[in-house]
């Protein structure tokens, strides 16, 4: 998996809920999300991020963070606990001994450029602090997972000249394996991106073929996720498609390819679609690799 | 006690006046019948009676608050309200299934009492019929609940009254808005104890100061619902229940939803008395002179 996984919320039932002073709990949607991706056969699953957007999933649990239209950040941002520890450690409690968990961080950089800053008004010094606020939360959630991706899309339309001292903030008291997902075009930066000292790099290879082209030009240490379905268009690619995709990539990336997934995040493609692309992935991964 | 910054509205429902500064208006205070079964309409009589001489006595305005939980009892209720409540006088319907509310809304088009009439509630559970319902059968004033499962802090309450909170397709307030509603007051949503409960009080001064709209809550729920005081202290529960209702003026609230109406004889005194202590405040400080009719005028200064 990348992270996310599409929910339907049942507002009239939660509503009731609030009506007879229940306590609200998001697991059914969290154990539905998960369910799927295990009946999809998938090996490493994630929470699937279904509470929220993959930023305000964060931006509501940092302090110094609010939404109101847009997220705003109002005054010094600090970790005040816990951002996605207890849902992962709900996930845990379910899952499979031979199934492993991935943990997800959404990135600094994403964070401070998906945000109106009306605090620092220093977008490098809002995304440093973002970093410290995520090495916090990666360093209490490598206990819980098997792997943590640092997703930070931005990158692929604007990397900083810091990008690499961002991810190395969170990254350097970790244990865990670190998998980097960028999804976008990042073809103009697949040179800064190798910079960074991570073990698993994700990227969009089935919407953008292209990279395999741009990849093919470097060596370099770190393994591949390879994007393989797309997730932002509801056609079903079939078993074959991918099995051929997969085999693109192999030819490309030898046995660095350590994981396929979809494209990116399937949070917005139905709940049937996403779970078929999940199916034939998985049914193509066991063509290719038995 | 403080003052806002932000202009307050004051909404006019049928003669009831909710909202402004803190200090101006005396709370109004919204007293819910609740009936098991058949309704006991002899009682709910005399309770009604009851809440009203005890607004008379204290100025704090009261509104009846009718919890419809059964289609079968849509006409009986909507017929006692429209021989008992008098003509100048608001109430408020209160139902949770979408279903009833919209059949309420038409029996209430066909008794002509939409005019004084307060819906309770607009949320993230609002469907697609029932705002047709309600551009159909516009109500004199609606309360929004504030409930945010995402985020049950005051900026939580904020998003979802501004954008949603991807719960619904749009802001509460917008919601409301477009299906023609055009006086709201703002419930901000108190939670189950141990759930973030407080955060209903502490949302009263933020969403006055970024709305400027009349708010207020129904906070005796999260007592009504706390265990330990029904096993400790059963006795006091009641006291405890209505005086959990203090804390919407202090915080600058101006409407209690304060529960059962057979609360009223607690619940009116008290809420008179806090709105007398804010309004000295308010006045000596800010200049805020209560209404002639505010409970610090009744009992202190003609």
């Amino acid at each position: 998996m990348i992270g996310s996984y599409p929910a339907e919320i049942n507002t009239e039932e939660i509503i009731k809920s609030y009506y007879t002073q229940k306590l609200i709990s998001w697991d059914k949607y969290i154990k539905s999300a998960v369910n799927d991706m295990l009946r999809a056969g998938i090996q490493m699953v994630s929470d699937g991020q279904t509470r929220d957007s993959f930023v305000n999933i964060f931006y509501r649990r940092i302090s110094g963070c609010r939404i109101r239209e847009r997220p705003e950040v109002f005054e010094k941002i600090r970790y005040r606990g816990p951002i996605t520890i207890d849902d992962q450690k709900y996930v845990k409690s379910f899952l499979p001994k031979n199934t492993k968990l991935l943990g997800l961080i959404t990135g600094p950089y994403t964070l401070s450029k998906s945000c109106v800053d009306l605090f620092y008004h220093n977008e490098k010094e809002l995304a440093f602090d973002f970093a410290d606020v995520l090495r916090q939360e990666a360093e209490n959630l490598q206990k819980d997972v098997d792997m943590i991706s640092i997703d930070d899309p931005v990158f692929s339309v604007s990397m900083p000249d810091y990008a690499k001292d961002l991810i190395q903030i969170i990254i350097k008291n970790l244990k865990c394996p670190i998998r980097l997902h960028v999804c976008g075009d990042v073809s103009g930066i697949v040179s800064d991106i190798l910079e960074i000292p991570v073990d698993v790099l994700s990227h969009e290879f089935k919407a953008l073929p292209k990279l395999f082209d741009v990849f093919k030009e470097y060596s370099f240490r770190q393994n591949i996720c390879l994007g393989s379905v797309r997730s932002d268009n509801p056609a079903l690619e079939t078993v074959g498609e991918i099995v051929n995709h997969i085999k693109k990539g192999i030819n490309v990336f030898n046995d660095k390819i350590s994981q396929v997934s979809p494209d990116c995040g399937l949070r917005f493609l139905p709940r049937d679609t996403a779970y078929k692309k999940l199916r034939n992935l998985v049914k193509a991964w066991s063509v290719v690799y038995g | 006690m403080f003052s806002f910054t932000k202009k307050q509205e004051i909404i006019n429902i049928s003669g009831i006046q909710i909202g402004g500064q803190p200090g101006y208006l005396p709370t109004v205070l919204i007293g819910g019948l609740f009936f098991k079964g058949e309704p006991d309409y002899n009682n709910a009589k005399k309770q009604i009676k009851n809440m009203y001489n005890l607004s008379q006595e204290t100025g704090n305005p009261a509104i009846p608050d009718f919890f419809i939980k059964k289609e079968e009892f849509i006409d009986k209720i909507i017929d006692f309200i429209e021989k008992n409540i008098p003509k100048d006088k608001q109430f408020s319907v209160d139902i949770i299934e979408p279903d009833l509310k919209i059949k309420t809304l038409e029996a209430l088009n066909a008794k002509k009492l939409l005019n004084r009439t307060i819906y309770n509630s607009i949320h993230i559970g609002i469907t697609d019929e029932e705002r047709k319902a309600i551009k159909k059968h516009t109500p004199a004033a609606a309360i929004i609940v504030a409930f945010n499962p995402k985020d049950k802090s005051p900026d939580g309450k904020i998003e979802v009254l501004t954008e949603g909170a991807g719960l619904a397709d749009k802001g509460l307030i917008k919601i409301a808005n477009e299906t023609g509603i055009k006086k709201i007051l703002i419930d901000t949503a108190a939670m189950a104890p141990g759930d973030y409960s407080g955060s209903s009080i502490a949302a009263i001064p933020v969403i006055k100061e970024e709305y400027g709209l009349p708010t207020g809550c129904a906070i005796h729920n999260v007592v009504e619902k706390s265990k330990w005081i029904d096993t400790l202290f059963q006795n006091t529960k009641k006291p405890v229940d209505a005086a959990s209702n203090l804390n919407i003026p202090l915080f600058g609230g101006d409407f209690a939803v304060y529960g059962p109406i057979h609360n009223s004889d607690l619940v009116f005194p008290m809420i008179a008395w806090e709105d007398i202590l804010i309004s000295e405040y308010t006045d000596h400080y800010f200049g805020v002179k209560p209404v002639d009719y505010h409970p610090r005028r009744k009992f202190f200064e003609k």
